[in-house]
Parts: structure tokens; sequence; C-alpha cells
């Protein structure tokens, strides 16, 4: 996997692209998550527009992303969720859990 | 061993999570050479991971070689592969239901649920010198 980000209109956009597997990948995501705590940034997208798939450890990421920065006092969105990471949301129910955009531009709108 | 070794249609890495990458790709590799729908193909690579992922951390924690190896045949219109351990094993009675209200948001726990909802059939093998689980999956 890898992973850029950028800023606009004052939301983190976080863009990985690739297979989210775990290993490497787990940390790298939880670092960047991290670094932007730090910067005092609270509201996050992730544009998952790039991943081809991801299994439970890239779930896994999401949920800790989500809780991190909801204690936070921020909000994490996605957008571009691909069809096959929307059937793992719906197996495993967590489609209600994250808000969902069908464009990055909708999902900083929403805040 | 430090490195993956494949022979013939069965990869052996060293139990640490930097290579899953490379079963990863020896397994997509064989799956499309199969002629394998790309969506197939991802079900099935999502499940290895799954598996490969549980089998380098229980590995980790037996006295065995810390190997795990994954072994994909072909049968007739459908693909085989079983994941080896030489861990202590664990018992699948004993894992969690993900989709308990407690454990929605639960940052583990969701590996063995996905590859049962994704592939045809599973079968799991585990002692206390290691675990064997082989997935069936229909590839056309």
């Amino acid at each position: 996997m890898q992973l850029s980000d950028r800023e606009q209109d004052g939301v983190i956009v976080l863009e990985p692209k690739g297979k989210i597997m775990g290993g490497p990948d787990a940390s790298l995501l939880h670092d960047k998550l991290h670094e932007i705590l730090e910067s005092e940034k609270k509201k996050v997208v992730i544009d998952l527009s790039g991943v081809d798939w991801m299994n439970s450890t890239g779930l896994g990421i999401l949920i800790s992303s989500y809780t991190t920065l909801k204690n936070s006092g921020g909000q994490l969105k996605l957008a571009n969720v691909t069809e096959k990471i929307q059937s793992l949301l719906v197996i495993t129910k967590l489609e209600g859990v994250f808000p969902a955009f069908d464009t990055v531009d909708d999902a900083i709108a929403s805040f | 061993m430090d490195k993956p070794k494949i022979s013939g249609n069965k990869i052996t890495v060293p139990s640490d999570h930097e290579f899953l990458t490379d079963v990863d790709v020896f397994l997509e590799g064989l799956l499309r050479g199969f002629g394998t729908d790309e969506s197939v193909i991802a079900d099935i690579a999502i499940s290895v991971s799954e598996l490969v992922n549980n089998a380098i951390t229980h590995g980790r924690k037996g006295t065995g070689n810390g190997e795990v190896e994954v072994e994909i045949q072909r049968k007739d219109k459908k693909v085989q592969i079983s994941v080896t351990d030489h861990g202590t094993g664990f018992n699948p009675e004993d894992v969690d239901d993900p989709l308990a209200e407690e454990n929605l948001l639960k940052e583990v726990g969701r590996g063995i649920f996905i590859v049962r909802s994704l592939m045809d059939d599973i079968k799991i093998e585990s002692s206390d010198q290691g675990t064997t689980i082989t997935i069936t999956k229909s590839i056309g």
C-alpha cells in the first residue's frame, strides 16, 4: 500500500492506494493518523478510490481511525468506497458506522 | 529461513507480516493463470491474507520452525488453498461473534468470519502442533 495526503478546505484527505492487508500497511496509516492528530487537525476524509481491496486488518485500521478521531473531538468520513470494500462493510455490519460519500468533495462539504 | 521459498504451487514464508505481499503476488499470479475472474481473485486474496495473518501470529507462539506454508491446488472448476503454521493452535469455538453489538467496534476478530463469508468451504484442523486451514472456492 502507498499513502499520500493533502489538505483541502481545512480537511485532511488521506489517499491510500493498493491493497490494505496488514503488516507495514497498518503502521503506515496508524502513524499518519497520529501525526494528523498531533497537528490539531480534526477533520479527515479517507479516499478509498485507489484501494483494490482490504481485509479485516484494513477494517480494523478504519475503526481505530474512527474511534481515535471521535475521542479527540474529530470526525472521519469515507469517500469513493469501492464495491469490494462496501461488500465487506455490509458483511461485517460496519456500513452504518462510517459516514460514506460518493466523492471527496461531497465528504468535505458534509463537515 | 529468511526469505520466501517457492516450490511448484507452494510458497513457504518466514513468520513475519512483511512477507504477506510475497504470498499475495504468488497467489494472484497462479489464479490469473487459471483464468479466474478478477472479483473472485480479490475474494480469494482477501481470504488468504486473513489466514496468513493469523498463521504468522500463531506461528510465532510455537516451538516449531516458525514458517507458514501456503499451497494452491486446482481441482476441476475449484481452487483449494491450504495455509499451515506450526504454532500452538487455536479453538475456532473460542472466537467471539464479530457481529455482536459489543464486538462491532473491536479492531480485531473478523478474519475467520470474513473467510467463511467469502469462500464456499473452510476446514480447520488445529492442535498444539500447529494449524492447517483449507479453503475452497469455485472459479467457474
